[in-house]
C-alpha cells in the first residue's frame, strides 16, 4: 500500500511539475501592459483598463509552417509571404504590379540591355539603424548564385554573367575556387562614380552594376524578388546555417520587424519605423499557422483571425449567411492550371495518341471549363482558354479553341488511325495520373465522368503519393499521359511566362513539348528592347503556343478571403499570397473603432 | 537485478539496428527523394540536385549511406569527418536545410527552454494524457468492477469505449465545436501555450484511446482478482471492504494495466500528427509524418528510432514497477 | 458464485449438475446470449455485413454518380445552415461533388467490415503458428523468434504503415483490389506479434500440464498435440483478442483515410470496394459546416460497428472463462 502510495503521489507530482514547467513566467494580464508602437519608437504605455483605445491588429492564418525562410533558399508562396514583409528588394510592386522603386531609387539600362545600373535611396538602412549600402545586395545575388546555397530559385538569375557558370560547379571538384567565380560575376557595388566600396558600413557605397550575358529588359522586376533580399552576411555567419530560425538574426529593410517567432504556433510583425517604402504600415501583423480548413473557418467565426483562405467546402454556409458573404473577396489570381497531355511519342511502351493533334484538340474542345470552375470549385476559379491569366501583361482574349462538345467529338474522329475513336483510345487504356488527395480525388473524378460523358473514353485514374507524383514528372520514361498541372507566376512579366515554361531546354521538357518556331519568337522577345515590339513578339509566340494545343486549358486561379470589415483600405492584386493586400501591406487599415 | 538491467540495455543495441536497417531499406525503396519537393512546387535544377545529393552523401552507394549514419562517414564535399548515430548525430534534415535532426526535435525556439521544444512539447501533453488515462481510466474500471452487471458498469464501459469510437480526427473537431464555437470557454487560436486552459483538448483527444483501454483492463483484471482465494480470505478474516479493494484486489489488478501503460507512454508522448493538425499544437508528430512524405531521410530514421528507445526504455521501467507492485517477481538472469 | 445467494440460483446450480454434460462451446454459446449487450452487439455487426454484402440491392443510388448542380444538399429532415434546398431522393443529402451520402455510407461498409475481419484472420493465423512453434519446440528457435518480436514491438506502428503505404502504393501490389492488399498486409505485419506472444505464453503453460503428458505417453506426434490438445485450449484468449482487434483495426484504416494513405478511388461502381467509411470521414471533416452528415453518417456508423465490436468481446471474455462455468 505504501509503494502504491508512492506511486500516486509521483504521479501527482509530475503533473504539477509538467504543467509548471510550460516555461518561464505566466503570461502577464493584457489589458494592464501593453507595447504600442508610437512614431516608430516602441514605448510601454499602461493603459486604462476599461475604455482603452483597441490596438491595430491585422490576424492571419498562413496555413503550413514554412520548411526554410531564407531569402536565397525559399521557393513557396507561405515562406515568401514572411519574406517580403521583413525584406525589400531594389525594385518592389505596386498595387498594379508594376515594378517601382524598392530599395533603389532609380534605375537604368544600358543601349542593348545588357548592363543595369541601380542607384539606392540615399541614407538607407536597416530596420535596426544600420547602414544598408549597396554591397548588401552584392552579396544577396552572390550568395543566390553561390552552388553552396543550393537554392531552389538559383536559376532565376542566369542572365547575369558568370552565374551559370558558378552555380554549375562542382564545389568537390580539385582546385574549385569559389573567390575567382564570385569575381568573374557580373554583380558589383560601387560608388556613385565606380570607385570601389570599402566595407557594409561604407555609406557612399550606393551603385549596383550588374552585367547578363544577353540583353534583359525585364530584369528590374527580377531584381525585385526574394532572391535579392538583403539578409546581413554577419547575421547569417553567426547564426550559421539556422540562422533564419532566429528573428533576432532576421534584420531586414522591409515594411515589418519581425518581433517574435514560435514555430508553428505565431509569428508577430511591427512596423519598421526606417522602412524607405511608400509608407510605414500602422498595425502590427499576426500569423498563425493552422492547417485544418474547417478549423480555421470556425477561428474566424469566433472572430480569433481577421483574414483566413476561403475554403470551397465552406462556400454554401458563407452564401447563405448575409455577413459572410459580405466578407466574401474574390479576385482574380496568379495561375494558370491545364491537362497537360505527354508530347512523348510513346508512353508505357504504346503509341501515344496525343502527339496526334487532332486528338488533343478533342480533348481541348471536351473540357468544359465552366462547368469546372461552377461544380468543382464553387465557383472560386475562372474558366480560361489561354495561357497567360487576367490582369498580367500579355493576357490575350484571342483564343482559338472553347467548349463545344460536338467539335469535340468530331476532332477525334478526324484524328488518325488507331486513335480516331473512343473505343480504339480505351483499347489503349488513357490514364490520368494525379497527387492524391481529397480535393484532387475529387476534381480527377469530376474530368474522368467530363470525358466519359462527352467523348465516351474511359480515363483510368492513378492517385500517386505526392512526393511519388513529383518524381515521376521528371523522368521523361513515367511522365503520365495525362496531367493536371499549371503555373503561377513569380513576377509580371510574359517572359515569366512563356520564356520560362514553355521553351525547349525548361519546364517543357519534361512532357516533350518543343517548337522551333516558339523558341525563335520567345528568344527575340527576350531580347527586345522596345516594350511594344517585345509585347507583340510574345503575343505571337502565345498564338504559336495556342495553334499546337499543348494541354487542355482550363481555369485561372483566383484568390479567395474571407476579410473582417474592419480590415479596410487593401489593395487586391493577382500576387497576393496569404491575405488580399499582401504586396502592398502598407495601404491597409484596421478600424478599431469597429472592433468587438 | 543490476545485471539484469544491464543485459536489456546491451539487447537495445541489436533491435535499434534492426530497427534502423529495416526503415532504411522500407524509406529508400519509396519512389523520390528528399529533393522531389511538393509538385505545385518550383523544384531544384538538375545540377542543384547533384550536387546537394553530393554533399549530403546521397550519391554514395546505399550501404555506405547506412555505414555514414550509424557510424559515420567523411564528406566528400567538406573532406570533414562527420560522426554518425553513435555519436548521436542523428543527421541533417535534407527538408529543413541546414538544421539537424536533433536540432529541429530537441532544440527550443531562441530564448526559450527544452520544455519549447517540438519534443518537449510533445512530451508534456503526452505525459498529461497518460496521467489523465490513469486518473480517470482506472477508478472507471474499479467501480465496474466492483458493481458488475449493473447500470452502473454499463454506463462506465460505455462511456470509456466511446472514447475509442471514433478516430481523433472526428472527436477533435466534435470538441473545438462544443467549447470553443458555443461555448466560447477557449480560443481556437491558441498563442500561448503557457496557459494550462488550452491544453485540456489535445490532452483529452489524445490520452482517450489510452483511458478507455486502461479502463476496460482495470475492470477485467479486478474481476479476475476478485474470484481469487486470498481475496475470500482478506473478506473471510473480516478485513474492511475498502482494505479488501485497495491492498489485495487492487495491487494485483494493476500489473496487466501497468503492462500496456508503458509502451502506451511511449506513443503518447512522441506526438500525434492529426492531433497537432487539428489543434495546431508545436510538438513532434507532424515532423513524424510529414518528414516521410518529404521523403527526409535522416529525419525518418532519427523519429523511428526515438520512439523504438522510448518503447525499450518504458518497458524496462514497466518491469522494474513490477518488483514494486509484486513480491513474487524477480528481476534476475 | 457465493453460497449466500438466494434460493433460485441455487436451483439454478444444481439443475446445472444434473443437466447432461454440454461443450464448453455450447455453455459459452448460452452464456453469451444471456448477456443483452453482447446480443445486441452481434445484431449491429450482423446488421453491417448484411449491408456490406447486399450494398448494391440496398443502395438507392450508384455511389459515384455525380449529380451536377446537385452539391451540398442538406438531408430532407435538416435544412442545415445553407440556403440550398433538400430533394427527397437524397435521403442524407449530396457531397461536394453531387453524390448520394446514403449510398455512399452503404459502401463503405464493405472497405470497413473486410478491413475489420479479413487482416485479423491473416493476423490470427500467422501469430498463433509462430506462438505456437515457439512455445512448443522452445530452445534456440524460440529465443529468436521472441527477439524478432521484441523489433517490431519497438516500430511506431502508425507510422510503419505509413511508410511502407508510401513505398509501395504505386508498385503492383499496391494498385492489386484498390490497395486494400497492401494495407492488410501492412497490418498484419504489425499485429501479428501481440497473438504470437499470447500462445507462446498459453503453450507455455498448457505443455507441462497432465492431459499434454497423456498424449505425449500414447505416443502422439507433435503436430497432433499442437492442433488438437493445445490449440483448441488456447482458443478463447484468441477470440477476445479478435473482438478487440477488429474495431482497432477500423479506426486505423478511417487515420489512413485522413492521412490520405486508404482506399484508392473507383471509378466504376461495378468494382467491390468503391469507397471507405474513412474516406467519407476525410471529405466530411473538412465540409463539416455545409453538409454536417457527409461527417456523421460515417462517423455514427463506425461508433456503431466498434461498441458492437467491443460489447461482443467483453460477452465473448466472460461467456468463454472456464471459471465462469456454470454461472450466469
Amino acid at each position: 500500500m505504501r509503494k502504491l502510495n508512492v506511486l500516486l503521489s509521483l504521479f501527482v507530482l509530475a503533473s504539477l511539475v509538467l504543467t509548471a514547467c510550460g516555461g518561464g513566467a505566466p503570461a502577464e494580464p493584457q489589458t494592464v501592459v501593453q507595447t504600442v508602437i508610437v512614431e516608430g519608437t516602441p514605448q510601454v504605455v499602461t493603459a486604462v483598463p476599461p475604455t482603452e483605445e483597441k490596438e491595430a491588429v491585422l490576424r492571419v492564418n498562413t496555413g503550413t509552417y514554412p520548411d526554410v525562410i531564407d531569402p536565397q533558399k525559399s521557393s513557396f508562396v507561405n515562406e515568401i509571404a514572411h519574406l517580403n514583409k521583413v525584406y525589400m528588394g531594389l525594385t518592389t510592386l505596386n498595387g498594379k504590379l508594376e515594378t517601382v522603386p524598392g530599395a533603389a531609387e532609380s534605375w537604368t539600362f544600358n543601349d542593348d540591355a545588357t548592363q543595369l545600373t541601380f542607384t539606392l535611396k540615399p541614407d538607407s538602412v536597416y530596420s535596426d539603424g544600420s547602414v544598408l549600402n549597396a554591397k548588401r545586395f552584392e552579396y544577396a545575388f552572390q550568395r543566390n548564385i553561390d552552388p553552396a546555397t543550393a537554392g531552389e530559385y538559383a536559376s532565376i538569375t542566369d542572365e547575369i554573367v558568370g552565374a551559370p557558370e558558378w552555380r554549375g560547379a562542382d564545389t568537390a571538384a580539385e582546385g574549385y575556387d569559389a573567390e575567382a567565380f564570385k569575381a568573374a560575376l557580373g554583380v558589383k557595388a560601387s560608388h556613385a562614380d565606380g570607385s570601389a566600396c570599402a566595407d557594409y558600413e561604407d555609406t557612399a557605397c550606393n551603385t549596383l552594376t550588374l552585367n547578363f550575358s544577353k540583353p534583359a529588359p525585364y530584369f528590374a522586376t527580377i531584381a525585385g524578388i526574394w532572391v535579392g533580399y538583403p539578409a546581413k552576411e554577419e547575421n547569417i555567419a553567426e547564426g550559421g546555417d539556422i540562422w533564419w530560425t532566429s528573428s533576432k538574426y532576421q534584420i531586414g529593410n522591409g515594411p515589418f520587424i519581425w518581433k517574435s517567432v514560435d514555430p508553428f504556433v505565431k509569428s508577430v510583425f511591427v512596423p519598421n519605423p526606417n522602412y524607405a517604402g511608400e509608407a510605414i504600415p500602422t498595425y502590427r501583423l499576426e500569423f498563425s499557422y493552422i492547417t485544418d480548413s474547417a478549423v480555421a473557418f470556425e477561428a474566424y467565426r469566433n472572430n480569433e483571425f481577421d483574414v483566413i483562405g476561403s475554403a470551397a467546402e465552406d462556400l454554401p454556409v458563407i452564401d447563405a449567411d448575409a455577413d459572410l458573404a459580405a466578407q466574401h473577396v474574390k479576385y482574380a489570381g496568379s495561375c494558370t492550371i491545364k491537362i497537360q497531355y505527354s508530347f512523348f511519342p510513346t508512353w508505357g511502351g504504346k503509341p501515344n495518341p496525343f502527339s496526334d493533334k487532332k486528338v488533343r484538340e478533342a480533348f481541348a474542345l471536351a473540357f468544359d471549363a465552366e462547368a469546372w470552375t461552377h461544380d468543382v470549385d464553387g465557383d472560386l476559379s475562372l474558366p480560361t482558354w489561354t495561357w497567360i491569366p487576367p490582369g498580367y501583361p500579355g493576357y490575350d482574349t484571342n483564343t482559338p479553341l472553347h467548349f463545344d462538345p460536338e467539335a469535340a467529338k468530331a476532332a477525334l474522329a478526324a484524328a488518325s488511325e488507331p486513335f480516331n475513336s473512343a473505343e480504339k483510345l480505351n483499347a489503349l487504356g488513357l490514364k490520368m495520373a494525379f497527387a492524391d488527395s481529397a480535393r484532387n480525388r475529387q476534381r480527377h473524378e469530376w474530368i474522368a465522368a467530363q470525358y466519359k460523358e462527352i467523348l465516351g473514353v474511359d480515363l483510368a485514374l492513378d492517385p500517386v503519393e505526392p512526393t511519388t507524383y513529383t518524381a515521376i514528372q521528371k523522368d521523361p520514361d513515367t511522365y503520365p499521359l495525362l496531367s493536371r498541372g499549371g503555373w503561377c507566376a513569380d513576377y509580371a512579366d510574359p517572359q515569366n511566362w512563356l520564356s520560362v515554361y514553355w521553351r525547349t531546354g525548361t519546364f517543357a521538357d519534361r512532357w516533350g513539348y518543343s517548337n522551333p518556331e516558339f523558341d525563335a519568337l520567345v528568344d527575340e522577345a527576350d531580347t527586345t528592347i522596345d516594350p511594344a515590339k517585345r509585347a507583340e513578339l510574345y503575343s505571337q509566340a502565345q498564338q504559336v503556343l495556342l495553334n499546337d494545343i499543348p494541354g487542355a486549358f482550363g481555369y485561372n486561379s483566383l484568390n479567395h478571403y474571407l476579410v473582417k470589415p474592419w480590415v479596410k483600405g487593401y489593395q487586391t492584386t493577382p500576387q497576393d499570397g496569404t491575405y488580399p493586400g499582401d504586396v502592398t501591406p502598407w495601404t491597409i487599415t484596421i478600424d478599431t473603432s469597429m472592433l468587438p | 537485478m543490476v545485471t539484469y538491467l544491464i543485459r536489456r540495455l546491451f539487447w537495445l543495441i541489436p533491435v535499434l539496428i534492426t530497427v534502423s536497417a529495416v526503415t532504411f531499406i522500407v524509406m529508400r525503396s519509396a519512389p523520390g527523394g528528399p529533393w522531389d519537393t511538393d509538385p505545385e512546387r518550383r523544384q531544384v535544377d538538375a545540377a542543384t540536385e547533384k550536387s546537394l545529393s553530393a554533399y549530403y552523401g546521397l550519391d554514395k552507394p546505399m550501404w555506405r549511406q547506412f555505414y555514414a549514419y550509424i557510424i559515420g562517414d567523411t564528406n566528400s564535399q567538406t573532406k570533414e569527418y562527420v560522426c554518425g548515430l553513435i555519436c548521436g548525430n542523428l543527421g541533417p534534415s535534407y527538408r529543413q536545410r541546414g538544421r539537424t535532426v536533433q536540432d529541429i526535435l530537441f532544440s527550443p525556439p531562441e530564448d526559450k527552454t527544452f520544455w519549447q521544444s517540438r519534443f518537449g512539447y510533445s512530451l508534456r501533453l503526452g505525459g498529461m494524457a497518460l496521467l489523465m488515462a490513469i486518473m480517470v481510466g482506472i477508478p472507471i474500471g474499479i467501480i465496474a468492477a466492483l458493481k458488475q452487471n449493473t447500470i452502473v458498469d454499463y454506463v462506465a464501459l460505455f462511456f470509456a469505449t466511446s472514447g475509442i469510437s471514433v478516430p481523433s480526427f472526428v472527436l477533435a473537431i466534435f470538441l473545438i465545436f462544443i467549447f470553443a464555437s458555443r461555448l466560447h470557454l477557449v480560443d481556437i487560436v491558441v498563442d500561448d501555450w503557457t496557459q494550462i486552459k488550452y491544453w485540456f483538448m489535445p490532452m483529452a483527444v489524445l490520452g482517450f484511446g489510452t483511458l478507455a483501454y486502461t479502463a476496460r483492463l482495470t475492470r477485467s483484471a479486478m474481476l479476475e482478482v476478485m474470484r481469487q482465494d486470498y481475496v475470500r480470505t482478506a473478506r473471510a478474516k473480516g478485513l474492511a471492504e475498502r482494505a479488501v479493494v485497495f491492498i489485495h484486489m487492487l495491487k494485483n489488478a494493476l500489473i496487466p494495466v501497468i503492462t500496456i501503460l508503458g509502451p502506451a507512454l511511449a506513443g503518447l508522448v512522441t506526438g500525434s500528427f492529426i492531433i497537432e493538425t487539428m489543434f495546431s499544437f508545436p510538438g513532434m508528430g507532424r515532423a513524424y509524418v510529414q518528414s516521410i512524405f518529404q521523403r527526409d531521410y535522416s529525419m525518418i530514421m532519427g523519429t523511428t528510432l526515438i520512439y523504438a528507445l522510448l518503447v525499450a526504455v518504458a518497458n524496462l521501467s514497466v518491469d522494474i514497477i513490477y518488483v514494486f507492485l509484486d513480491p513474487r517477481i524477480r528481476l534476475e538472469d | 458464485m457465493s453460497v449466500q445467494t438466494a434460493s433460485p440460483n441455487k436451483i439454478a446450480v444444481i439443475n446445472d449438475v444434473f443437466k447432461p454434460s454440454r461443450s464448453l462451446g455450447q455453455e459459452a454459446w448460452s452464456r453469451l446470449i444471456r448477456n443483452k449487450a453482447s446480443v445486441a452487439g452481434m445484431f449491429i455487426v450482423g446488421f453491417f455485413i448484411f449491408l456490406a454484402i447486399f450494398a448494391p440491392v440496398i443502395a438507392p443510388m450508384d455511389p459515384l454518380k455525380l449529380h451536377s448542380g446537385k452539391r451540398f444538399l442538406p438531408p430532407p429532415f435538416d435544412q442545415g445552415a445553407t440556403n440550398i434546398k433538400a430533394e427527397p431522393e437524397f435521403l442524407l443529402g449530396t457531397d461536394s461533388l453531387g453524390r448520394d451520402v446514403l449510398s455512399r455510407v452503404i459502401y463503405g461498409a464493405r472497405v470497413s467490415m473486410v478491413v475489420g475481419f479479413l487482416p485479423t484472420t491473416i493476423i490470427l493465423l500467422m501469430g498463433s503458428t509462430i506462438g505456437m512453434i515457439s512455445g512448443y519446440i522452445g530452445g534456440k528457435l524460440d529465443n529468436l523468434l521472441m527477439r524478432l518480436t521484441d523489433v517490431i514491438y519497438a516500430f511506431p506502428d502508425l507510422l510503419f504503415f505509413i511508410i511502407v503505404m508510401v513505398a509501395l502504393r504505386d508498385s503492383f501490389i499496391g494498385q492489386f483490389m484498390n490497395g486494400l492488399v497492401l494495407l492488410f498486409a501492412a497490418l498484419a505485419i504489425v499485429n501479428w506479434v501481440g497473438v504470437a506472444r499470447l500462445i507462446r505464453g498459453q503453450v507455455l503453460s498448457l505443455k507441462q500440464k497432465e492431459f499434454v503428458e497423456a498424449a505425449r505417453c500414447i505416443g502422439a506426434k507433435d503436430t497432433r498435440i499442437m492442433f488438437r490438445h493445445i490449440l483448441p485450449n488456447s482458443l478463447s484468449p484468441l477470440i477476445v483478442w479478435a473482438a478487440f482487434t477488429i474495431p482497432g483495426l477500423i479506426i486505423t484504416e478511417a487515420v489512413l483515410g485522413y492521412l490520405g494513405l486508404g482506399l484508392r478511388p473507383a471509378t466504376d461502381s461495378g468494382q467491390f470496394f468503391v469507397t471507405s467509411w474513412g474516406v467519407l470521414m476525410l471529405d466530411g471533416q473538412t465540409a463539416i459546416n455545409s453538409q454536417p452528415y457527409l461527417l456523421l453518417a460515417p462517423a455514427i456508423c463506425v461508433a456503431l460497428v466498434v461498441l458492437a465490436f467491443t460489447f461482443l468481446g467483453d460477452g465473448l471474455r466472460d461467456a468463454l472463462d472456464p471459471r465462469m462455468r456454470g454461472t450466469q
